[in-house]
């Protein structure tokens, strides 16, 4: 008993350092539950009360909105200005004595402004009985907001058309009805004209009945009336079914509006034109594409203790073939390996700067100058080192180039001597380098918008393609001549962005066999970060966008490799070397008209897992860049430095495919 | 009875005799994208974790600044390097795991949260391109939301804030300017010249329109921090090897001390007797006594470039960290700021940057 008296004192000695008195004061404001009109201004009254419901000091208010775009609030006044419709919340913090706080949430609504209008477009006019009608609905606020979200409620005027639970719009029987629209008291009407389908029958053809998966049938479907008579603007409507010839596998391929058709899955299809309850239907075979070769490792240059990174292969003035190569999180080394003979990459020299990744590296036409970044310099200036490649025996750095680069460089690119150097992943900058010891910054492109950003820049033919992460690609004459454009004054002139925003390198492509003009666009993206120190997880692929019409670009296909995300790629003639990070090196077909998933299509030629055994991180493949070259694809390993590839001659083709 | 109750609170009130103290500080690895927490038990320092940092797994996205809350239950991170944005995350100190993020400008450095606002003020560093005034970003910790961007000068660096935490002060590097902010208002409050000599300048000028291409950067500040009972800033000036002593109340220089090459980064002891600063060109760190204005003695660092200086709470050890070159690891250095003697050294990942003091545990 003796012993617990004293222990019950030490407990209370112990808790009454930590016991505190705990007050209820809160914040009450006439914010809570706020409802504004959009441009609405409104200055709260807040004050703080005790459990007594008596005001108690507050020296201070802060007051914030967690969507400042949205809802502007004045940190000081806390007067609120609704800018767009939505739900809000604002913060207030009152600052009481002794450094104590209060805070409270509160929801603000702001109400959408009154609807002005409901617009009902139709897509198309000519309405046959026994079909859809394509329609779009859009509401149109005061003030100019538009929604198209919404859930009108439709009604027509008679039973010549119906309205299912999803508001499909189907037209029964010919002549006039009226389809109303309603939403918040306001109505919009459309006089839908319906004429009795004149179709008689179709007349469906294609350019072949039997092609490789991959292969783009074209088919053209004609309607006719009872006399025989073409219907030129009927509209026919394509769709397909189909069955695969491996009876575990599912037929699946894509139909475009303009009847062209695509099989990924070799199977028979059946191909359905129709123009509401007339149809016409042709059955089509599609073969596997049998193009596999073999395309094997023959040479390997190991860099086994750091990172490896991008690499360029490349002529020297002696006419012997060399390779460089840039290394990543580590001390800033550049190697210099001659690769005449690709089954024996021989490290000749190297040089180290103060840097820890040397991400990029690029070669003069001319094989004399090489163009290195640099991130993670130890004084933060970073930016570019030029080094004089004409011996790759013995390189000597010529020069350093920091001016505007500090934030360090991701990306550069050699262009009839100028650098296209990447600044602090936002733009670039053209620096000549007439003179390499004097690089002098000539030009500069930025997007000029808010959180403008950049991975990667790419030049050819005068034409500089920028890999802008959610804004696409951009491009840019810097010489071409198309849009007035020169290294001194970059002039942007078409661009294409995509959904995902993960846009991180950029290649152009014109296609030897249709002539069709593309740029493949490449992602970027580590769903769970990166392990520098084992296996990784990669995602995103290859985006093709046909750029043939400048003005309107339209993403065609992809090369999506299931399970393995895509990083640098190289085209040559109408063959793609990708280098799929953990999925290796990969050889697709490209060959042909391009729609749909490349992959599925059975287009890849080959692939290699660039990993080794004698690496910084052992049997762990992760293709950072892959270029063909002189017959050989060289490609460098994240884990294991660089290599070489060769792909085997073509197989005599023995299947029998007629593309008329 | 009274002998035992009297030897069981004299055992409670000199635990630390008894029981051994571990000191905790986590530094950001700016190349390396990752931080590492170090464990110092008053003899020898270890790294106990790295924790992995960064969202684009290829790039290389620079932790830089990194601050404790004052509770000690949150750390949190700034990573400079973005799409083009920095990025400031919220980690908990029980799992080191982000619980938290928001985007902040262009290369967000250093930074601290006031104990009075609770609210978190973050320079926007942006060192890049053509220069143009940056910003304090200014968080709400809590809601991981950014409240405000405020724009100050060129080049912002150095956020600290006062002892009563109502006033945030940073200096712009490249335009030789300490910048005053009120913590409450969100508003500049006041900017000093720090180039024109010893004459005050109490510029309530709006800031916004200054031409910054006028400037010069003979100063070249890089670190302000006041001290934590008087009335006195401490901006150490890189470019002209010195650190300026400011009034607070004048809003005006009062001395000079001429320094070692570089002075970088600054801390002041919590007792405020010490002041700690690394003298970056050199790769040493000095420690100044405060009252005497006398440099007591300069430590060669274990690696070339020195950079953060982190002081523990009971003002008995100074944790430095060392950014070292290229391949070189970065390292801590920690100092025995009673025998002003360089007692142990960690390597962590490469260029050492960001430091802060997270707590001692008995």
């Amino acid at each position: 008993m003796k012993i617990i008296k004293p222990i019950i004192l030490l407990f209370i000695i112990i808790f009454s350092f930590e016991s505190y008195s705990q007050d209820n004061n809160r914040i009450v404001s006439n914010i809570q539950d706020l409802v504004l009109d959009v441009d609405e201004s409104f200055t709260p009254s807040s004050v703080t009360m005790d459990d007594n419901d008596n005001e108690v000091s507050c020296n201070n208010m802060i007051y914030y909105s967690r969507n400042r775009e949205a809802l502007d609030v004045n940190n000081e006044t806390g007067e609120i200005t609704a800018n767009l419709p939505g739900f809000y919340t604002v913060v207030a913090i009152c600052i009481q004595e002794e450094g104590k706080r209060l805070r409270k949430d509160f929801s603000v609504k702001v109400n959408y402004p009154p609807v002005n209008k409901i617009k009902i477009s139709l897509i198309n006019n000519v309405l046959y009985t026994d079909s859809y009608i394509p329609l779009t609905f859009e509401v149109i606020y005061e003030k100019g907001f538009i929604r198209n979200d919404v859930k009108f409620n439709l009604t027509s005027s008679n039973d010549l058309i119906s309205i299912d639970n999803l508001n499909n719009v189907k037209a029964i029987t010919s002549g006039k009805s009226t389809l109303t629209a309603e939403f918040e008291g306001i109505t919009s009407s459309i006089v839908l004209n319906i004429k009795k389908n004149p179709v008689s029958y179709i007349e469906l053809k294609s350019n072949s009945d039997e092609a490789r998966t991959g292969d783009v049938f074209q088919f053209r479907a004609v309607a006719y009336d009872k006399k025989n008579v073409v219907i030129g603007d009927a509209p026919i409507k394509f769709s397909y079914t189909g069955k695969s010839f491996d009876k575990s596998n599912t037929a699946s391929g894509l139909i475009e509006k303009d009847g062209r058709f695509v099989g990924d899955v070799a199977g028979q299809y059946i191909i359905t034109s129709n123009v509401g309850n007339i149809s016409a239907s042709k059955i089509v075979n599609v073969i596997d594409r049998n193009i596999k070769r073999k395309f094997k490792s023959i040479g390997i240059g190991t860099v086994n203790d750091k990172h490896t990174s991008d690499f360029w292969v490349f002529e020297g003035v002696d006419g012997r073939d060399y390779a460089v190569s840039g290394t990543w999180g580590a001390d800033g080394t550049t190697y210099f390996w001659d690769v005449t003979n690709p089954s024996n990459l021989i490290k000749i020299d190297s040089v180290q700067v103060d840097a820890r990744t040397v991400n990029d590296v690029k070669v003069s036409e001319d094989g004399k100058i090489c163009v290195i970044s640099r991130e993670g310099a130890s004084n933060r200036k970073n930016g570019i080192i030029i080094i004089d490649v004409t011996n790759p025996y013995d390189v000597n750095i010529i020069s350093e180039y920091t001016q505007n680069l500090t934030g360090g460089v991701h990306n550069v690119f050699i262009y009839e001597n100028h650098v296209y150097a990447l600044s602090n992943g936002e733009k670039y900058y053209v620096i000549n380098i007439d003179d390499p010891k004097n690089p002098k910054e000539i030009g500069k492109f930025e997007l000029g918008k808010p959180g403008q950003s950049i991975h990667d820049v790419w030049i050819e033919d005068g034409i500089a393609y920028s890999s802008n992460w959610r804004n696409g690609v951009y491009l840019v004459d810097v010489g071409n001549g198309i849009a007035n454009g020169s290294p001194s004054n970059p002039v942007a002139f078409a661009n294409y962005n995509y959904a995902s925003g993960a846009h991180h390198a950029t290649f152009p492509y014109k296609s030897k066999s249709t002539g069709k003009f593309y740029t493949v666009l490449g992602d970027e993206i580590f769903p769970n970060g990166i392990d520098v120190k084992g296996q990784n997880v990669t995602a995103g692929f290859l985006h093709f966008v046909d750029f043939t019409d400048l003005d309107n670009p339209v993403e065609v296909a992809r090369y999506e490799l299931p399970g393995d995300g895509s990083h640098n790629y190289w085209i040559d003639g109408d063959v793609l070397y990708v280098a799929m990070y953990t999925g290796g090196v990969r050889v697709v077909d490209l060959s042909g008209d391009l729609m749909g998933d490349l992959y599925k299509q059975g287009r890849e030629i080959g692939y290699i897992l660039s990993g080794s055994e004698n690496a910084y991180i052992p049997n762990s493949t992760m293709s950072w860049g892959a270029q063909f070259y002189k017959g050989h694809v060289f490609y460098s390993d994240w884990n294991s430095g660089i290599g070489s590839a060769k792909l085997e001659p073509i197989k005599p083709d023995k299947t029998k495919v007629s593309i008329n | 009875m009274k002998n035992i109750y009297l030897l069981i609170i004299l055992l409670l009130l000199n635990s630390k005799i008894i029981f051994s103290q571990d000191y905790y500080v986590y530094v950001a690895a700016e190349s390396e994208d990752e931080v590492s927490l170090i464990k110092f038990n008053g003899i020898e320092g270890v790294e106990l974790e790295k924790i992995p940092v960064g969202i684009w797994p290829a790039e290389n996205e620079g932790p830089h600044g990194l601050t404790v809350d004052p509770n000690g239950k949150f750390w949190y991170l700034t990573l400079a390097h973005g799409n083009p944005y920095g990025t400031l995350f919220k980690f908990s100190t029980t799992t080191n795991k982000v619980v938290g993020k928001t985007l902040l400008g262009l290369f967000p450095a250093s930074m601290q949260i006031s104990q009075t606002t609770g609210l978190l003020y973050c320079v926007n560093f942006n060192l890049h391109g053509d220069m143009k005034p940056s910003t304090v970003s200014v968080v709400d910790p809590e809601t991981m939301t950014e409240i405000k961007q405020i724009q100050t000068g060129l080049m912002p660096h150095g956020s600290r804030i006062s002892s009563d935490g109502l006033y945030h002060y940073s200096v712009a590097m490249m335009s030789d300017e300490l910048f005053e902010i009120d913590a409450v208002s969100l508003k500049v409050n006041r900017v000093l010249k720090l180039n024109n000599n010893m004459n005050s300048m109490n510029d309530k000028i709006d800031h916004t329109h200054m031409n910054h291409k006028m400037t010069h950067t003979k100063v070249k500040p890089t670190w302000v921090t006041p001290h934590p009972s008087n009335n006195k800033l401490y901006v150490a000036a890189n470019g002209s090897n010195e650190i300026i002593e400011v009034d607070v109340d004048l809003w005006k220089i009062t001395e000079k001390f001429k320094t070692g090459k570089g002075p970088y980064n600054i801390e002041i002891s919590p007792n405020g007797k010490l002041l700690v600063v690394t003298y970056k060109s050199d790769g040493s760190t000095a420690i100044w006594d405060i009252a005497l204005k006398k440099e007591l003695k300069v430590i060669k660092n274990k690696r070339n470039v020195s950079h953060g200086v982190a002081i523990s709470s009971d003002s008995k050890y100074a944790f430095i960290s060392v950014e070292g070159v290229g391949g070189e690891p970065g390292t801590v250095d920690i100092i025995n700021l009673e025998t002003l003697n360089l007692i142990s050294s960690v390597n962590i990942g490469k260029q050492a940057g960001g430091i802060a003091f997270w707590k001692i545990s008995y």
